[in-house]
C-alpha cells in the first residue's frame, strides 16, 4: 500500500528547500558586486531582482512550514531533487531578464547545466555579455560542482542530525570527516584554496599570452571555477581554443583532471596518505578507460589524416578526450569538427570517455571509475568462479580509501546506477534521431548531457525541438543527482496522487 | 631473501604481467581498428556538405567566405588564401611579433543584443593569426560595452594549422578595417527597478513573519 505523505513531510520538505534557496539567493551577491564594479547597471538590477525572488521564495517557506520534526531519508532525497529543481527555476530569472535567451526554458536549461556541471548552452551571443553574467554562469557551475546542498550545509544548517540525507541526496556518500556539516566544509576548503593557486597560475599564463590585468584574472576565475567542477562553461564563444595556447590548455587539464577525482582521494592525499592515488580502484579504472578511449580516438583520427603531424594530432586528441572523459566538456575545437574532420570512429572514443565519466563523489558525472572498476572485477570473479573447482571460495577485494571484499550487493547498486545511465543515453538518443539527427551525433550529444559533459557536436543549439530541451534538462539533472533523488521525488508524486 | 622479498617480487611481477597483457591487447585493438580505417583511402570518407560552398580549381584566391563554409568543408578549403570579415572580439593577445584575432561573423556583426538585435543563434567566428602591427588597426573589441570593428582580412585558411598545433585558423597577410566599433550605451531599465524594491519589501515582511514564527515553534 502507497502512504500519501502527510501535511508535515511537506513543512519538513518545505522548510528545507526554502533554506537551500536562500542559500542561492545569496550567491547571487557574487555576480551582482561583479557588475557593480563593472558598472554594469542593468544587469545589477537583473540579480537583484533574482535575489529578491529567492528570497521571497525561501523566507516564504520558512515562515510558513516551522516544524520540529527533522529530516528522513525520503525527505532528504526529495529536498534534494526538489531543491535544484526550483533553484533551476529561480536561478534562471537573470539569465532570462539578460535577452540573450529565446525563451525562459531556454534561460532554465543554461541554469540546470551550469548547477550539473554540464557545460551545455542555449545562451545566444556569449561574446556580448556582462561580466556579471559571466560570473554568475561561472559561479552556478563551481556551486553546482561541489553541490549546492553543500553549500547550504556549510553556511545555512545548523546541527541538524538530517543533514546527511540531504547531502546523499545530492550524489555524494562520502564522510570525510565524522560530522556531514564539518565534511561540507572540508570540500569547501579545499575546492577554495585549489581556486586560489589555479586562477594565479591561469592568471599568470593569461597575461604572458598578450591578455590585459583585468580581463586576464576574470578569465583565470571563470576558467578555474569552470575547469575544477568539471562543467566546461567558458567567457568566450570560441571555449579555450581562444587562448591558443599549449601552456594554457595544460595548466586546464591539469585543473580539470584534479577536480574530477573523487573528494575523498584529494582528502587522503592531504592528510598524508599519498599511497592512495595508486591504490584506489577509480585511479586504476581511470588510467585504464582513458588510455583506451584515447586510443580508439587516435586511430580514427589517424585513418582520416586529420593532423598534419604527430604532436598536433597527440594534442588535440589528449585534450579532448580527457575533457570528455573528466566529463568537463572544454574544448579546442569547433562543435561541427567533431563531425566534419573528427569522424564517427573519433566520435565514439570520445563518446565512450563521457559515458564513463569521473570518480565518484568528485564534480564530475557518468557511470563513474568506481562503479566499471566494481563492474569489472566482479566480472572476473565470476570468470575465475567458472574455471575453479565447485568447493573454492573465490573472493575479490576492491580498494577505495579501505580495501573491502566485493560482495553482490554492491556490484548490484553499481549495476542498478549504470543502467540507469545507458537508459538516460538512450532517451536522449532516441528523441534525437526521431527528430532527424545522425544516429553517432544523438549519441554524441545525448551521452554529453546524461553524463555532465558539455561537449556537442552541434546537435543542442536554440533552435532544437523543446521536446529535446526538455529532455537534456532530465538528462542533465538525473545523471547528475545520480537517479534516486529524482526516482524518490517521482514517488512522492506518485504517493501524493495514489496513496491512502 | 626472505619471504615478504619473495612476496613482493611475485606482486611485482604479477602487475608488470598485467600491465604488458594491457598494453597488448590495446595495441592490438588499436591496429584492428586502424586497420580497417587504413583500408580505404584518407580523407575520402568524410563528404562533403552541399549546403556550403566548396571551392573548384577555377575558385580565385582572396574569394570572401564565411566561418560555417570553413568549418563545414574544413579539408576543401585547407590551404586556400580567402577573404573573411567579421566584428573583432574580445581583445587582441600580442605573441611577440605576431597576435591572435577573433573576428566573428555572426548574427550579432553590425549590431549585437546589447544594442537591441534580435537573436540570431549562437556566435560564429575565426581565429585569425596576423602581424602584430596590422592587429593594431582595431580600436574597440566587441564585449558587453561595445560593438567591435568590422575588419576583412586576407589569408591562407588552415583546417588544422601545423605551427599552431593543429588549431583551425587563417593566417592573415593583410587586414583593413570595413566599419569603426563603438560604445553601446545601457539606459537604466527604471521599470524593474521598481520590481526590485517591491519585492524586497515583501522579503523583508516575510522575514517578520518568520522570526514570529520561529519563537512560536520555540
Amino acid at each position: 500500500m502507497i502512504i500519501r505523505p502527510r501535511l508535515s513531510d511537506f513543512k519538513v520538505i518545505c522548510l528545507y528547500t526554502g533554506k537551500v534557496i536562500i542559500g542561492v539567493g545569496l550567491l547571487m551577491l557574487i555576480p551582482l558586486a561583479t557588475a557593480l564594479c563593472f558598472g554594469e547597471w542593468n544587469p545589477a538590477i537583473e540579480f537583484l531582482i533574482g535575489i529578491g525572488a529567492c528570497l521571497v521564495f525561501g523566507l516564504g517557506m520558512e515562515a510558513s512550514c516551522q516544524t520540529r520534526r527533522d529530516l528522513n531519508w525520503s525527505h532528504g532525497l526529495v529536498v534534494a531533487s526538489f531543491s535544484w529543481f526550483v533553484a533551476t527555476a529561480l536561478g534562471a530569472i537573470p539569465h532570462w531578464l539578460s535577452g540573450h535567451f529565446g525563451s525562459y526554458l531556454d534561460a532554465m536549461f543554461d541554469v540546470m547545466s551550469g548547477y550539473t556541471t554540464t557545460g551545455m548552452f542555449l545562451l545566444q551571443d556569449l561574446d556580448h555579455i556582462s561580466h556579471g553574467l559571466n560570473m554568475w554562469r561561472h559561479i552556478l557551475t563551481y556551486a553546482g560542482g561541489q553541490g549546492i546542498i553543500v553549500i547550504a550545509l556549510t553556511f545555512l544548517f545548523r546541527g541538524t542530525a538530517g543533514a546527511y540525507k540531504v547531502y546523499v541526496g545530492e550524489g555524494k556518500d562520502e564522510r570525510l570527516l565524522p560530522n556531514v556539516i564539518q565534511t561540507a566544509r572540508a570540500i569547501w576548503l579545499v575546492s577554495l584554496i585549489y581556486l586560489i593557486v589555479g586562477s594565479l597560475a591561469l592568471w599568470i599564463a593569461g597575461l604572458w599570452l598578450g591578455q590585459g590585468y583585468v580581463r586576464g584574472g576574470l578569465h583565470a576565475v571563470w576558467i578555474f571555477m569552470a575547469g575544477w567542477s568539471t562543467g566546461g562553461f567558458a567567457p568566450q564563444s570560441y571555449n579555450t581554443l581562444y587562448y591558443h595556447s599549449l601552456v594554457y590548455e595544460m595548466i586546464c587539464a591539469i585543473i580539470f583532471i584534479g577536480g574530477s577525482f573523487n573528494f575523498a582521494l584529494h582528502w587522503a592525499v592531504w592528510t598524508g596518505d599519498k599511497s592512495e592515488i595508486r591504490k584506489n580502484i577509480e585511479m586504476i579504472s581511470f588510467f585504464i578507460t582513458v588510455t583506451l578511449a584515447m586510443l580508439i580516438a587516435t586511430a580514427g583520427l589517424m585513418a582520416l589524416d586529420v593532423y598534419p603531424d604527430t604532436m598536433a594530432l597527440f594534442r588535440k586528441m589528449f585534450y579532448q578526450v580527457a575533457s570528455g572523459h573528466t566529463t568537463t566538456g572544454f574544448s579546442t575545437i569547433y562543435s561541427r569538427t567533431f563531425v566534419r574532420q573528427w569522424g564517427p570512429l573519433a566520435m565514439l572514443g570520445v563518446t565512450l570517455a563521457m559515458a564513463i565519466g569521473a570518480s565518484a563523489c568528485s564534480t564530475g558525472g557518468g557511470f563513474k571509475g568506481i562503479r566499471m572498476g566494481i563492474i569489472f572485477k566482479a566480472l572476473l570473479q565470476d570468470v575465475r568462479r567458472m574455471i575453479s573447482p565447485e568447493s573454492a571460495w573465490v573472493t575479490a577485494k576492491w580498494h577505495h580509501i579501505t580495501t573491502r571484499v566485493l560482495d553482490d550487493q554492491t556490484v548490484r547498486t553499481a549495476m542498478l546506477i549504470v543502467l540507469s545511465y545507458i537508459g538516460i543515453y538512450t532517451l536522449g538518443t532516441l528523441v534525437g534521431v526521431y527528430y532527424g539527427y545522425d544516429l553517432v551525433e544523438a549519441l554524441f550529444d545525448s551521452v554529453s548531457a546524461g553524463s555532465n559533459t558539455g561537449l556537442s557536436c552541434g546537435v543542442v543549439s536554440p533552435s532544437m525541438p523543446v521536446p529535446m530541451k526538455i529532455v537534456y534538462i532530465f538528462e542533465m539533472w538525473a545523471g547528475r543527482l545520480e537517479f534516486m533523488s529524482v526516482f524518490a521525488l517521482m514517488g512522492y508524486i506518485v504517493a501524493l496522487l495514489r496513496g491512502k | 631473501m626472505g619471504n615478504h622479498g619473495y612476496s613482493m617480487m611475485i606482486r611485482i611481477h604479477g602487475a608488470t604481467a598485467r600491465m604488458t597483457g594491457f598494453f597488448i591487447a590495446v595495441a592490438l585493438l588499436l591496429s584492428i581498428l586502424s586497420g580497417t580505417a587504413r583500408s580505404q583511402p584518407p580523407g575520402h570518407r568524410i563528404g562533403v556538405n552541399p549546403a556550403y560552398p566548396v571551392p573548384a580549381g577555377e575558385t580565385p584566391a582572396g574569394i570572401e567566405v564565411n566561418s560555417s563554409t570553413l568549418v563545414e568543408n574544413a579539408n576543401l578549403w585547407n590551404g586556400r588564401i580567402v577573404a573573411f570579415k567579421g566584428e573583432a572580439i574580445g581583445e587582441c593577445m600580442v605573441r611577440g611579433k605576431m597576435a591572435w584575432l577573433h573576428l566573428n561573423d555572426d548574427a550579432y556583426m553590425e549590431r549585437n543584443i546589447e544594442e537591441g538585435a534580435v537573436l540570431g543563434g549562437y556566435n560564429g567566428g575565426h581565429a585569425v593569426w596576423v602581424s602584430a602591427e596590422l592587429a593594431q588597426k582595431i580600436r574597440f573589441f566587441g564585449d558587453f560595452k561595445h560593438e567591435g570593428d568590422i575588419a576583412r582580412v586576407t589569408g591562407a585558411f588552415n583546417a588544422a594549422c601545423r605551427e599552431h598545433g593543429g588549431d583551425m585558423d587563417i593566417h592573415a597577410s593583410s587586414l583593413e578595417i570595413i566599419r569603426p566599433g563603438h560604445p553601446v550605451r545601457h539606459a537604466v531599465n527604471m521599470q524593474r527597478g521598481m520590481i526590485t524594491a517591491l519585492l524586497f519589501v515583501i522579503a523583508a515582511l516575510l522575514y517578520g513573519i518568520r522570526r514570529i514564527a520561529v519563537r512560536r515553534r520555540i
